[in-house]
This record gives C-alpha cells, sequence and structure tokens, in this order.
C-alpha cells in the first residue's frame, strides 16, 4: 500500500429539504492501493456519498479531495483520474457498445494503441466483444454493466468508484471484476465502492466504512473492524449500538 | 473546443435513427424509422409549402420588402415557443445526467452542448422556413446574387437568440424552483407562468403599439410585421442584412448570437450541478404512518398513476396541460373584460357581430382543450416502465381506457368552466348553451379516443427523454397538427353555417357528427387493444 491519500471526504455533509440530512459530516481517506467498501442500509447514505464524490450531486457542507483535487474547485482534474460505474447504468442505447466505448476513450483522450489494447483485454475478460458491434438497446442488464465497467477503465483511472458493482452480473463476471479491483489496486488505484453483500466485501476490502443514517458509525481495517468475527456480525454489532 | 465537438456529436449520434438503421437488427423498429423519416419529411415539404404560398401572396401584393422581416419573426417565434417548452427537459433533469457529469466535461460544456443538440434538431424546420421564403424573395425582389448566400448563412443564426432567450427563462424557471423542497411543483407553475406571459405578450406589444398612436398600422400586415421589427432587433438586422447588404446587421446578428450563447452559458454553468442535484436528488420524508387503506376501480387505479407520471414531470405538465388551463384562462379573461373586448384585440378592431359566433363557441373552447391529448403521449411514455403494466393482470383495453379516463377528467371540466363562461359573455339562451357543453363533451371524447389511436398505433418506448414522446414523438406531431388546422376551420365554418342555419339545429348535427367520429376512434382504439 502507498501512503498517498486518493480520496479524502472531509466533514461532507448534504441536507435536503427541511434540513433532512442525507450525509452528516462523513470522513474518510482512501489511500492509493485501497479497496474500500463502504455498506450500509438501504436509504443510509451511500449513493448520495459517492454521487458527490464523483461530482455529480452538488454540496455546500465539507470537502472532498480527490489526489489532492478539490472536487468543488476543481472538478475537471478531479474526474480525468477518476472513473465512475452507477448501480443502474444510464447509457446511451442508441449507440453501439464500440460507439460508448469510443466516446469514452475520446473524452479522456486515449490513443489509437491503447484503447485498442483495453477494449480489447477487458471486452475479452467480460465475454462481450461479439456484442460490441450491436445497439446497446439490445444488450441485457447484465451486458450494460459489463459495458460500462469497461469504459471505466478505458483510461486507467487512479479512483475507481463503484456503486453496487456486482449487481446483475453473472457469477464469471463477478469474478473477473473482483480480479480486475485486486489487479488495479496492486497497481496503486484506489477502489471505493459500496455494497450490500459483505461477504464480497470481506473477502476483497482492507478497508470498511459503515453509514446509518447518513452518519459513520465504524470505519477502519478490516482486520480493526472484524477482530475475530465476521464482516457481517461487526456490522449488525455496529448497527444496534446505533440504535 | 474538442470535447465540445465530441459531446455533440455523440448526443446527434445517440438519437440518431439512421444509426439505429445501420446498427439495429428489429426489423419492425427500423421500418418504423424509415415511416418516421418519411413522415418528417412530408411535414417539411408541407412546411415549405406553406411559407412559399405566403411569400407568393405577399409578392403578388406587392409587399415582398417584407418578406424578410415576416421569415425572421417566424423563425424567431416558433424558436422561442418551441425552446421554452422542450429547455426544462433536455438542458436538466435528464437520464444521463450522472453519467455525463462523471465524465471530465465542465457543466458549462454539458449544458451548452445540450442546448447546441437542441438547436441542431430544430434547424431543418427554421431553414425549412427561411429557404421557402428565400425562393419567394428571390423570384419577386431580384435581389443581389450576394443576398443568397448572406441569407442562407444568417438563417442559421436567427433562431440562437430567441432559443437562448427561452433556454434563461427556462433556466431561471429551475433555479428559482432549486431553491424549494417541491422542486417540480414550482419549476412546473413558473415555466406555466413564462409562457402564459407569452402567449399574451403578443397583446401588450399591440397595445403598446396602438397607444403610441402609430396611425393605420396594423391596417396592412406587412406594416405589422415591419413594426415588430422595429422592438425586435435581430429581425431588423436580419432585413438590413439582406435587402441592404450592410456587412454591421451582419455582424450584428451573428456576434450578437455568439456573445450571448457564451453569456448564458457561463450563467447557467455556474448553477448548473446545483439545479440538477436539486430536480436529481429528493429527500425520504420517512414520516409516513400506516393508515387505512381504500380500494378503487382498476379505471381509477390507472387514471391515477397517469396523474401521478404527468405531474412528476415538469415537461409533460407544461405541454400536456397548457391547453387546458389556456382554456380556462380565456373563459375567465371573456367573462371578466367582456367577448366584445377580447374579440376586437384578437382581430385588431375588426369589426365583427360578437353574435356570430355563438356557433363557433365550442369549436373555440376545443382550440384549447383539443390543443394536446395526453392519450396521444402517455402509452410512450411508459417506456422502461412499461413491463409493470405488461406484467400486471390488466387488458390492454383496461390500460388505454384508463388513460383516456385520465383525459377526460382534465379536459372535461376546463371545457365546462370555458364554454360556460363565454356562454355568459355571449348571452347565448340557456338550451344552445347546453347544447354547447354536449358538443364540447363529445369533442373532448373525440380528441381523448383520436389521442389514443395516435398513441397506440406509434408507441415508442426507446427514448432516452421526456421531450422526444411529449415534444417531438411522431404520435403527438400525427394528433397536434391536423388537429390544430382541423380545428381553425372548424370555428371559421361554424361561424359560415351560422349565419344561415339555426344554431340549434347546427349544434346537434355537429354533436351527432363529433358523437360518431369519437365512437368510430374509440373503436379504433378497442381494436389495437386486440393486436
Amino acid at each position: 500500500m502507498s501512503d498517498k491519500a486518493m480520496l479524502e471526504i472531509r466533514h461532507y455533509s448534504k441536507s435536503y429539504g427541511e434540513g433532512k440530512k442525507a450525509a452528516d459530516d462523513v470522513s474518510l481517506t482512501v489511500m492509493s492501493g485501497d479497496i474500500c467498501g463502504f455498506i450500509g442500509h438501504n436509504g443510509a447514505g451511500k449513493s448520495t456519498t459517492i454521487r458527490a464524490v464523483v461530482g455529480v450531486l452538488d454540496f455546500t457542507e465539507g470537502e472532498i479531495l480527490i489526489d489532492g483535487h478539490s472536487v468543488k474547485d476543481e472538478p475537471l482534474a478531479c474526474k480525468r483520474v477518476t472513473a465512475y460505474i452507477p448501480d443502474n447504468p444510464d447509457l446511451y442505447e442508441n449507440l453501439t457498445g464500440i460507439q460508448y466505448l469510443n466516446f469514452v476513450a475520446d473524452v479522456f483522450n486515449i490513443s489509437a494503441a491503447e484503447r485498442d489494447e483495453r477494449i480489447r483485454k477487458y471486452a475479452d475478460l467480460f465475454e462481450i466483444t461479439s456484442d460490441l458491434g450491436d445497439l446497446i438497446s439490445a444488450y441485457s442488464h447484465g451486458m450494460k454493466q459489463k459495458l460500462a465497467i469497461i469504459s471505466a477503465l478505458i483510461h486507467n483511472p487512479k479512483l475507481l468508484v463503484l456503486d453496487e458493482p456486482f449487481v446483475g452480473l453473472d457469477p464469471k463476471a463477478s469474478y473477473t471484476l473482483k480480479e480486475i479491483m485486486h489487479e488495479m489496486c496492486a497497481a496503486g488505484t484506489a477502489i471505493f465502492f459500496s455494497t450490500h453483500v459483505l461477504d464480497v466485501a470481506e473477502k476483497l476490502c482492507n478497508k470498511v466504512v459503515i453509514i446509518k443514517n447518513g452518519r459513520i458509525i465504524s470505519s477502519g481495517s478490516m482486520q480493526e473492524l472484524t477482530e475475530g468475527h465476521s464482516l457481517e456480525e461487526a456490522f449488525l454489532e455496529a448497527d444496534s449500538d446505533e440504535k | 473546443m474538442k470535447n465540445e465537438i465530441l459531446l455533440l456529436k455523440t448526443l446527434l449520434l445517440s438519437t440518431s435513427g439512421r444509426n439505429i438503421m445501420k446498427y439495429g437488427r428489429d426489423k419492425k423498429k427500423r421500418r418504423k424509422i424509415l415511416w418516421g423519416m418519411i413522415g418528417t419529411g412530408i411535414l417539411y415539404a408541407l412546411l415549405i409549402g406553406v411559407c412559399a404560398v405566403m411569400c407568393f401572396g405577399y409578392g403578388t401584393f406587392g409587399m415582398i420588402d417584407s418578406a424578410p422581416v415576416l421569415c425572421a419573426l417566424m423563425i424567431s417565434a416558433m424558436a422561442f415557443v418551441f425552446t421554452l417548452f422542450k429547455t426544462n427537459g433536455y438542458l436538466f433533469n435528464f437520464r444521463e445526467y450522472d453519467m455525463l457529469m462523471s465524465l471530465p466535461f465542465a457543466s458549462k460544456t454539458v449544458a451548452g452542448c445540450k442546448f447546441l443538440y437542441m438547436y441542431v434538431k430544430s434547424l431543418p424546420w427554421y431553414l425549412c422556413i427561411s429557404l421557402a421564403m428565400l425562393a419567394g424573395y428571390g423570384w419577386f425582389a431580384r435581389p443581389h446574387f450576394l443576398i443568397y448566400p448572406v441569407w442562407v448563412l444568417l438563417s442559421f443564426f436567427l433562431p440562437v437568440i430567441p432559443m437562448l432567450a427561452a433556454s434563461f427563462l427556462g433556466f431561471l424557471a429551475a433555479r428559482i424552483s432549486a431553491g424549494f423542497r417541491k422542486t417540480n411543483i414550482v419549476q412546473t407553475v413558473l415555466s406555466f407562468t413564462f409562457a402564459l406571459l407569452c402567449f399574451f405578450m403578443r397583446f401588450f406589444i399591440e397595445k403598446l403599439i396602438k397607444d403610441d398612436q402609430v396611425e393605420m398600422m396594423l391596417s396592412r400586415v406587412s406594416d405589422a410585421t415591419d413594426s415588430a421589427a422595429g422592438f425586435y432587433f435581430p429581425a431588423r438586422w436580419f432585413a438590413r442584412a439582406v435587402t441592404k447588404g450592410s456587412p454591421l446587421d451582419i455582424l450584428l446578428l451573428v456576434g450578437v448570437s455568439a456573445l450571448l450563447f457564451a453569456v448564458v452559458f457561463r450563467i447557467v454553468g455556474s448553477s448548473y450541478r446545483n439545479i440538477n442535484s436539486a430536480l436529481k436528488s429528493h429527500a425520504a420524508a420517512k414520516k409516513y404512518k400506516m393508515t387505512a387503506q381504500r380500494q378503487s376501480s382498476v379505471l381509477h387505479a390507472i387514471a391515477f398513476k397517469e396523474l401521478k407520471r404527468m405531474t412528476g414531470s415538469t415537461v409533460y405538465m407544461t405541454n400536456g396541460a397548457m391547453g387546458f388551463v389556456l382554456a380556462v384562462l380565456i373563459g375567465v379573461l371573456v367573462l371578466v373584460l367582456g367577448l366584445d373586448r377580447i374579440v376586437s384585440t384578437v382581430t385588431n378592431g375588426a369589426p365583427i357581430d360578437t353574435g356570430m359566433l355563438q356557433p363557433a363557441i365550442p369549436f373555440i373552447v376545443y382550440f384549447f382543450t383539443g390543443m394536446y391529448a395526453t392519450t396521444a403521449s402517455s402509452p410512450s411514455l411508459e417506456g422502461k416502465n412499461y413491463w409493470i403494466v405488461q406484467s400486471l393482470p390488466i387488458e390492454k383495453k383496461t390500460l388505454y381506457r384508463g388513460k383516456m379516463l385520465f383525459n377526460m377528467c382534465l379536459g372535461v371540466p376546463s371545457m365546462i368552466i370555458s364554454t360556460i363562461c363565454l356562454c355568459i359573455s355571449a348571452k347565448v339562451p340557456l338550451p344552445n348553451a347546453a347544447l354547447y357543453l354536449i358538443l364540447g363533451f363529445a369533442l373532448c371524447a373525440f380528441s381523448t379516443a383520436w389521442g389514443c389511436v395516435c398513441g397506440v398505433r406509434h408507441m415508442r418506448l426507446d427514448w432516452e427523454n421526456d421531450v422526444e414522446v411529449v415534444k417531438q414523438g411522431a404520435a403527438v406531431t400525427i394528433y397536434i397538427l391536423p388537429n390544430l388546422f382541423v380545428a381553425m376551420g372548424l370555428v371559421v365554418l361554424a361561424v359560415i353555417l351560422g349565419m344561415r342555419m339555426d344554431h340549434r339545429l347546427l349544434a346537434l348535427a355537429a354533436i351527432l357528427l363529433v358523437s360518431a367520429l369519437a365512437a368510430l376512434c374509440y373503436r379504433w382504439v378497442m381494436a389495437l387493444a386486440k393486436e
């Protein structure tokens, strides 16, 4: 693990009407090479935090830094090193898979040789190479998810942010994604992802953050948090302590 | 600049029928797109024909010098109105917002490209008007050959300023509503207000001109258009550029358009994320207490679902409910100000006996209540949620009946209010008023059923944005355009026939005819439900 903070969230809060806080004083750090799992109940504030991190959602309180750049003040610098995979990717349905990948590669200014190599590699791994010439509207949910993952990996991001990435993926694709995450983490990429599947988080992550009602109720390394128990037990314990 | 071009190119490609034709495997879908293209081509040809005839009329009566101003005003008015109703769906709260904003694009780039996308998509309509009028102008005025390229070049800039003005109004509505908890409702109310203000603006402007005692100004159409150019500078710049070849006016039109674009999207970009955050994210109140539930019929449940679909979308609300709101407003205005005064304002003081208009009252009301049928867009608006109704134990005919019930629930009350107001103001005898109400009901039933025929026959579920269905869908276009012309024609026909035959007899005949047409359309919908 490197000691470079790739994602720093400092006292981030997000309020909606009537002062209701979807995220309340959230602070966490993901270092380069970390795989950080972000877990919590439905509506706990995971997606709200993730969408603020990737510059989609506006916020008023706190600060979010990516690779030392502020999401508020230097959004483009942050987005250039980040990749985001939403839980339900809304892609351009009337483009073909390859047209969409080329669009993203163009946005990140990826050379023809590099994009060719990466698209081949990841499309083969996810077994959708032969489908790339079809319109995205003809894809299944899982295939769209795979395409969104490939488009996120195409520029070799320093920070990979994923919202429930395993939902809709078949077992083989889930395994492939986990392998890719390990590979990227070894190369120094920081990964921050939300999940409900605690078994996956336990096997994959070296760091865990638990959020409830918009507030972080527990965080630390996997070892610190579990202390000989399973992550499921640690989660339920943290959850019951907060009641 | 590279990113702007790339994004615009992708936005256009992502909604291009040609891409689907080239890569899609669904033959039915490809055939639909082909027919859609042919239909659009026919509409372009119709528009060219109408503009050419208009220009020919100007030329025949020796008023060809007014053609450039008329061309500029027509394009500007169309661009303003169309953009005003589309801007909320295109610029804000669109489906792929998260995907786009997570890529390294500046907010102003995304907003600017969305505007340019809107511009490119509507440009063919404006070019049809412009080129048809250029042909007429060239035929009658025989201008210098350099005027042709200048006219064509400036045609690309003419819609920009009104589109920017409409987008800015949409931005203001979204910006103000972002500060409220009920964002959608505030945005809808503000959009309605802006649209209605623009609708009535014409009369205020004419009033101002009249108060200035400009003699005989409205006695000739060409004078009216020329005077309009007096306060709408882009039309004046265009007219001077193409009639006098003035380089200053060319520069003014091009320069001001470009400058305004830069300024507007710098302002829009600064609040873009804030607005979209407010529009796309909603707090869960978590306050609900379980109470006794009520059972309602399937039809009511579907109609209620339609209501929530409408109130949840500013674009749908402003387009779908505008006619009904206008009907009520016109009715109340007529009641308060008097039919004589309103008719005098609309016809610029033409000596029209309001008694003549009595038989046309149901059709005047229908002009507004039938302006848009929610049934034309609601089948397509199911979109990706279509699986919900498909997987439920509901017959298609029940689903369509529910959709028709919803449109009737919107149309009939507004028709009743408007008709009663107009009848009181026009001093229509009670039996005649009762017949007009029945006729109004029959017209509502017809527009609902005919809208549903269009909506079902041209159902399209694979859209990216509400606007594609609500404003630009084939079903809506096929419903709106002919219906608009027929409604206007019926008003004139009712006035003419009303002068020659008994009003009650005329109303009875119309009731029978319209009811038969409504029944026919309803049967058609039921037949489509079986397919």
